[in-house]
């Protein structure tokens, strides 16, 4: 027991009397928690600037730039009298998309033939191209449907059921949570669950590769480690998790014992996992330049931003191991989605089984260095161990 | 100088921890980002249907559902609250429900209700399920009002103009084949690239210039400070240049993402990016004389970067104190002209812009460097 807690105090002074590593433990989340999220305080994309061309100049064409223009996603920001003109203003990111309306326009409606009208979006950027698209298309198939129901209202149907021929069934879309599609809603709780643990990792495998030899054997030494992270991220994982997210205004529907429940086994593997990466690069100088390295492609290998099922199976595999896999799915699904426990128990049990594959190689690496203090300068003393 | 780059070359080649950090490292970063983005576009992703109706038409919806790509019909779900629990346990992604008496209904012309939910959390996904089975049962419903007209004796090819008065040709600028991966993936290789590059120019640096370390043997040897800071930057600015080139080869060669612009300005940002982040690096060691705090200044800059390059979320959408901390970093500039030169073909006189401006980060960095090195030069010219 008093092993237990000489490792414990141990790593405490290891994490709080080093500089640097109280910057990276502390500060750094303090400074990440300003920085990332900052590009996404708008949330929404709205009035995307999109160019019309308007070939036609008719009444109905008007009408129609109207009625894109009443949309909340699109703005006809520009008039450009050709494509060439309009392109350009897209190249110099002055718009996103052009709107044509050909000439004969209201002609052709008028004698009752297809009247098309053609949509540019810029699709080199998805999230761009998603609300010019909504933005256009919407207004203009609902003006579809009402010329279709004015020409059969004028050949004499009811109007109730001209609608029901035209549109036969009513279609509803409903968003399930982060219903506004707001961006920070969307990335900001992984986000946070990712810069918590990569601060956690590069803090404390420094403070690894700082430490001098230890007491005791390595169990009780390992073990006294964990109950020193779980006293400080008892505190710096729910303001992280849960005051954060609530002071940027997310939606939060989880429980916090299932946060706490979820965070335990979190914190554990991560801290055990940055003792085996302490082994693997020893350097404090290297450790902290792959962990930067590797942030940006963990989350994509999260499966939260890039589906799962895109990502090929055997780095899929490879990505279960890392803690914030399972923590941010996890995670997201209690805080956002409101899972109970057992909807992500299988979660929960990934990362206790890191726990024990990452506490077994922590243990393992230190037997050595232990073994061969306790029996110094004899190899077959191995042999009473 | 030249002999300290010669130097810096061996020692690159006899330090595994240098050669791990800027050949290894990258390299290793660059399969596994590829690796990850390999597959394309998602598809199958699975939609549960609570079909209440149970009739030839909620059928045919459902099998419409199926053939749609980017999702598959997973199981059929009891009941809505069933279709919940799924969705948030994560076994789907969206669920469609078909009400009791669909068919009925839609005979009888009282337009019933068909819903869509998707998980909008995981919005990336979430979006595309929606867009699948939004077209699905808009195909579904399309011919259905076919077939109504047809019945009433209109012909094929005029009932197809009727339910269609306004159709919307929609065209995809720049990238027709949506393909968004090799987009994210010539954005990410800088991104990692230079959070790398950053921090391994200022070990390199430290590793001589660090506390404990004798500066003033390599600046006799280059024949002054500055010289001997340049001979240590550059030999990695070649280093990373050829991996960038590496990835780039991979990228536009072998996996055809079309290069449809300047073959010299791209190189040439290439150039100043590199660059630019190295000064980063270099800038950081000097100010700080510790590769600990160093490191940490670093972080700050390079580690947020993406998100401020505006590909996911735009530049343009920022407020404005954000779009200028982007504006500051070598990547945002990079990335920018990548896009431009790759897909969107902008002409150069818009596209010199973010050269420009990259030359300006590079100049006001070195600016900084040149600074710092002046006043370090005493003290090192004091100890030799």
């Amino acid at each position: 027991m008093s092993d237990i807690l000489t490792a414990l105090r141990a790593e405490l002074r290891g994490i709080f009397a080093d500089r640097q590593v109280r910057l990276i433990l502390l500060a750094a989340l303090v400074i990440y928690a300003l920085i990332y999220p900052f590009p996404y305080r708008a949330e929404l994309l709205r009035d995307v600037p999109v160019v019309l061309i308007d070939l036609d100049r008719s009444s109905s064409s008007a009408e129609l730039a109207r009625r894109v223009n009443a949309s909340e996603a699109v703005w006809l920001r520009h008039d450009a009298p050709d494509m060439i003109a309009a392109i350009r203003l897209v190249q110099e990111r002055r718009a996103y998309g052009v709107l044509l309306i050909p000439e004969g326009f209201e002609r052709a409606l008028l004698r009752g033939v297809q009247s098309p009208v053609a949509l540019y979006a810029d699709a080199s950027y998805f999230l761009m191209y998603q609300r010019v698209m909504q933005g256009a298309a919407v207004p203009l198939r609902q003006l579809g449907v009402e010329v279709e129901m004015g020409r059969l209202i004028a050949q004499g149907s009811a109007p109730n059921v001209a609608l029901a021929q035209v549109s036969p069934a009513a279609q509803v879309e409903v968003p399930l949570f982060n219903p506004a599609a707001g961006y920070a809603t969307y990335v900001l709780p992984a986000a946070f669950v990712l810069i918590l643990q990569q601060t956690m990792l590069m803090g404390l495998a420094l403070v690894a590769t700082r430490r001098g030899r230890g007491h005791g054997h390595p169990v009780w030494r390992v073990l006294g480690r964990m109950g020193a992270w779980i006293l400080l991220y008892a505190l710096l994982l729910p303001v992280y998790l849960i005051v954060l997210p609530a002071i940027y205004g997310l939606p939060n529907l989880g429980s916090p014992v299932a946060v706490l429940l979820l965070g335990l086994p979190f914190v554990l593997a991560t801290g055990l996992l940055a003792q085996c990466v302490a082994a693997l690069f020893r350097r404090g100088e290297v450790v902290q330049v792959v962990l930067l390295a590797v942030g940006l492609p963990f989350f994509f290998l999260s499966g939260f931003a890039w589906p799962v099922e895109a990502i090929p199976a055997h780095l899929n595999w490879f990505a279960q191991i890392i803690p914030s896999t399972a923590a941010i799915d996890g995670l997201v699904r209690v805080g956002q989605m409101g899972a109970s426990l057992p909807e992500i128990s299988h979660r929960l049990w990934q990362l206790w089984g890191l726990v024990g594959i990452f506490a077994t190689v922590a243990i393992c690496l230190e037997l050595p260095a232990h073994i061969r203090r306790r029996f110094p300068a004899s190899g077959d003393s191995l042999d009473q161990v | 100088m030249l002999a300290v780059i010669l130097r810096e070359f061996r020692l690159i080649l006899h330090r595994p921890a240098l050669l791990g950090l800027v050949i290894v490292l990258p390299v290793v970063m660059l399969i596994t980002l590829t690796g990850i983005f390999r597959a394309g576009i998602p598809t199958g992703m699975a939609v549960v249907v609570v079909d209440l109706d149970r009739s030839d038409l909620s059928r045919s919806i459902t099998r419409m559902l199926d053939a749609a790509p980017e999702i598959t019909v997973h199981e059929q779900a009891l009941s809505l609250s069933d279709a919940r629990a799924q969705i948030v346990a994560g076994d789907a992604r969206g669920a469609v429900y078909l009400p009791q008496g669909l068919e009925r209904d839609i005979i009888r012309g009282a337009r019933p209700e068909i819903v869509i939910f998707y998980d909008n959390q995981h919005m990336s996904a979430g979006s595309m399920v929606a867009r699948g089975a939004r077209g699905a049962i808009d195909t579904a419903l399309a011919g259905l009002r076919l077939s109504i007209r047809q019945t009433q004796g209109e012909a094929p090819v005029q009932a197809m103009v009727s339910i269609q008065p306004i159709p919307l040709q929609a065209h995809a600028l720049f990238n027709p084949t949506f393909d968004y991966v090799h987009f994210l993936l010539a954005a990410l290789v800088p991104t990692v690239l230079q959070i790398i590059a950053a921090a391994a120019t200022a070990y390199a640096i430290s590793l001589d210039f660090g506390p404990g370390r004798h500066p003033q043997v390599l600046a006799r040897m280059a024949g002054g400070v500055l010289p001997a800071m340049l001979g240590k930057i550059l030999p990695y600015t070649l280093i990373f240049l050829l991996i960038l080139g590496m990835s780039d080869i991979a990228l536009y060669g072998w996996q055809g993402v079309p290069l449809r612009g300047s073959l010299m300005l791209m190189a040439t940002g290439a150039v100043l990016f590199v660059l630019g982040v190295q000064l980063i690096g270099a800038a950081a060691f000097v100010l700080t004389r510790d590769m600990g705090r160093a490191a940490s200044i670093i972080a700050v800059i390079t580690a947020p970067a993406f998100g401020f390059m505006g590909l996911g979320f735009p530049r343009e959408a920022m407020s404005q104190l954000a779009q200028a901390w982007g504006a500051l970093i070598p990547g945002t500039w990079y990335v920018q002209l990548r896009i431009d030169q790759s897909l969107r073909e902008t002409p150069l006189d818009i596209s010199v812009w973010a050269v420009v401006w990259l030359g300006c980060i590079v100049l006001a960095l070195g600016a900084l460097v040149l600074l710092r090195l002046v006043r370090l030069r005493r003290e090192i010219e004091a100890k030799a």
